[in-house]
């Protein structure tokens, strides 16, 4: 997850808002008697309406708003008797610090949000088909529906989503033929992009990594399978190509890290075959590689279906987040 | 503080007692095999018997619980892939050359049909990688014990009886049953069951039976669904004891149907009859397995039990429930000639025979459905099998239950 170098960032929400808005009132940019709505001063801080109902609540503790006979807040204790002043807060000039509205900003941004949600939308369809509702999203995570669209846009891109005929976001159901099709392409792709790759690879940090795995016995399978990506194939010369396979894995590494979750056994058995894989690659005669890892993708294409097939006894515990209706 | 005694006479010698801890389910956790076991072994052993879904589960997710796992070879791909499992050595077991092809190639010769799915031997031996197959090895994942070709059984006051009345997997979604029929909960068997009746009505047509494609079961599941709706199906069951009072209970017309069902009807059920399918038959190979964690005296003691399930008197008893047991040739020398002759010749039995409990299961003259353990092995369509869409499947299975187990509306 990308964080920010902004301190405000890691400030949560609500208190970013309450700050503005309190700074607005003692300032007068916001005058005594105006009727403060949560929609519109969501709409202005580019939030959803949760943080705002909170700050409202901080706002009204202080004595610095106070209830009335309408809807929402009048500015000011309510010592005297205002008259309540209608005006849209978006028309009003409010005064919002730069490193303020940066931390909003980025708060907002997808990517605070994004892990969190993937990890829930590629666990929900291990167990079947379910409708994502944006909605219900955006007021479970407390972000915008901006904010919404882009983890759509990111998830839909993964693979891990897609719209049905009546424009619903639909998750799964994952299947096996998912996972065959997805290795089907990863044995087409990546022994061509190898052999291409073979003439830009740095072959002193194959042969570093390859001394680790006899040594370091922190390396996972995922991080050999990463590794084997950012050192070696994705050097091939094709961007296209190796933007190819980066998106065909990104749903098999997530249906990886669901099933690590459920309580699935990890896969430790695949290190061996990556020292061979790196060894073969180190010594050059890359044709060997490129056959050596089309084998060995066939294996676990194999170990992925027989994990596919055993997390039929996993039940579902705890029930699923709000936004993910079972279809 | 007083002195101890002097006179105290000294306890017993507080030896704690050999214990082995056997898993499976009620197909083969009999209490004579638990008895004759003690006595032979010397040790105790202690059974814990569950249901087929649970007991692959906590066999899976728990194997610390057991020492030795007796179940079906198709549950391998469940048990064995969760690395719950150790191989078991072959040198290690007396009887290996003696156990029958039919486990160890696939079929009872050269040219008798495979059937469709995975026969025992695809999952057999543990191949590099740990991964199951037919390649031979030193190493096994399960021990082959105990099978049978499962079919159905049939009121013949509704489907007729005599010689031209040709039993059809169709009858398990026959209008003639509507409102009596019964399928067996186990999504990697009753599936099946439904599948083969679907197909031999000719409401569907199946590109591998025992892989379906998501497309396939969806529609089978949908058939079921309308089934269901229209009041087709009375219940499911999950073990003999269910199936068993169904029948006993009058609410079946048809249903699926395990062999030891049979032999536990009240007096006045003899309409209930064992289906000989003219499609073939739907078969299962048990077996036993070793937990990862068993060692040490524990491991040696697994091995006795291994071995002990194969010297003979196991056979026997569960030759009298109509299973059949993968060394044949030690089974009969614990079984009279005449109970030799019914269960696994198919001859008319000359005599009443007892059962596993010694109560009287069949009635001299009687004449097991289907001929011949030969004539029955050959006409194998289908082994249980755990499809690589089993988690669809399953969860999809278990909903359809479900809904007619509490009888939902339409």
């Amino acid at each position: 997850m990308i964080r920010s170098a902004n301190p405000l960032a890691q400030e949560p929400r609500y208190e970013l808002v309450t700050r503005v808005l309190r700074d607005n009132i003692r300032n007068g940019n916001l005058p005594q008697g105006l009727v403060l709505l949560e929609g519109p001063i969501a709409a202005v801080m580019q939030t959803s309406r949760v943080p705002v109902q909170s700050a409202l609540r901080q706002l009204l503790d202080e004595g610095l708003i106070h209830r009335f006979d309408g809807r929402g807040y009048l500015v000011g204790s309510g010592q005297q008797t205002v008259t309540p002043i209608r005006h849209d807060i978006r028309d009003l000039q409010l005064d919002i610090p730069r490193d303020v509205d940066d931390a909003l900003q980025t708060r907002g941004t997808w990517l605070h949000v994004y892990d969190h949600v993937e990890k829930q939308v590629a666990q929900c369809q291990i167990f079947g088909e379910f409708r994502i509702v944006e909605t219900e999203l955006a007021e479970y995570l407390g972000v915008s529906r901006t904010v919404v669209r882009d983890v759509m846009a990111r998830l839909q891109e993964r693979g891990l989503i897609r719209k049905n005929t009546s424009s619903h976001w639909i998750a799964g159901p994952l299947t096996a033929r998912t996972l065959r099709e997805k290795f089907e392409l990863r044995s087409i792709l990546e022994p061509a992009a190898l052999r291409l790759a073979a003439p830009h690879i740095q072959y002193p940090e194959v042969e570093a990594l390859q001394a680790r795995i006899g040594s370091d016995p922190t390396l996972t399978p995922e991080y050999l399978s990463e590794a084997l990506l950012e050192l070696c194939i994705a050097r091939a010369p094709n961007t296209e190509l190796v933007d190819l396979i980066r998106s065909n894995r990104l749903l098999l590494s997530a249906v990886n890290r669901a099933l690590s979750v459920l309580g699935l056994p990890r896969d430790e058995t695949s290190i061996d075959q990556y020292q061979t894989l790196f060894q073969l690659i180190a010594l050059h005669p890359i044709d060997s590689a490129a056959e050596y890892l089309r084998d060995y993708l066939s294996i676990i294409e194999r170990r992925y279906l027989a994990r596919m097939k055993i997390v039929a006894v996993v039940s579902v515990t705890g029930g699923f987040a709000p936004y993910l209706i079972s279809q | 503080m007083n002195a101890e005694p002097a006179t105290h006479l000294s306890a017993p010698p507080q030896l704690p007692r050999r214990r082995l801890r056997v898993r499976g389910t009620s197909i083969s956790l009999l209490a004579p095999i638990r008895e004759q076991a003690e006595a032979d072994l010397g040790f105790a052993v202690d059974f814990e018997l569950l249901e087929f879904p649970t007991c692959q589960r906590v066999a899976a997710m728990e194997p610390e619980g057991y020492d030795v796992y007796e179940q079906c070879f198709h549950n391998l791909d469940i048990v064995w892939f969760w690395g719950a499992l150790q191989p078991i050595d072959i040198n290690r077991i007396a009887e290996w050359d003696n156990i029958s092809d039919l486990a160890k190639q696939g079929g009872i010769s050269k040219y008798a049909s495979r059937g469709h799915g995975d026969a025992p031997v695809k999952k057999l031996y543990v191949q590099p990688g740990g991964f199951l197959g037919p390649k031979p090895s030193r190493h096994i994942s399960m021990l082959p014990t105990i099978y049978n070709m499962d079919s159905f059984g049939y009121d013949t006051r509704v489907f007729g009886l005599g010689p031209d009345v040709r039993p059809s997997w169709s009858w398990l979604l026959d209008g003639r049953a509507r409102g009596r029929i019964a399928l067996v909960d186990e999504p990697a068997i009753g599936i099946f069951d439904a599948a083969l009746a679907a197909e031999a009505a000719g409401e569907l047509q199946f590109a591998d039976i025992a892989n379906m494609t998501i497309a396939e079961i969806t529609a089978l599941m949908n058939l079921l669904e309308d089934r269901r709706a229209q009041g087709y199906f009375c219940d499911t069951w999950r073990d003999g004891e269910e199936a068993a009072s169904l029948v006993n209970g009058s609410s079946v017309a048809v249903q699926s149907m395990w062999s030891p069902v049979y032999g536990q009807f009240e007096p006045g059920h003899d309409y209930f009859l064992e289906a000989a399918p003219a499609e073939g038959y739907r078969a299962w190979h048990g077996g036993a397995s070793l937990s990862r964690h068993t060692r040490g005296a524990e491991l040696d003691m697994a091995y006795e039990y291994l071995n002990w399930w194969l010297s003979g008197y196991a056979g026997a008893v569960m030759a009298r429930q109509g299973y059949y047991i993968s060394n044949p040739v030690r089974a009969r020398e614990h079984l009279a000639p005449e109970e030799w002759a019914y269960w696994y010749d198919g001859a008319a039995a000359a005599r009443d025979l007892a059962g596993p409990y010694g109560n009287i299961v069949v009635r001299a003259g009687g004449r097991r459905s289907g001929g011949t353990h030969a004539e029955r092995a050959r006409r194998i369509l289908i082994w249980n099998t755990v499809m690589d869409e089993y988690n669809y499947a399953a969860r999809a299975w278990d909903r359809f239950v479900r809904r007619v187990r509490d009888g939902v509306a339409a």
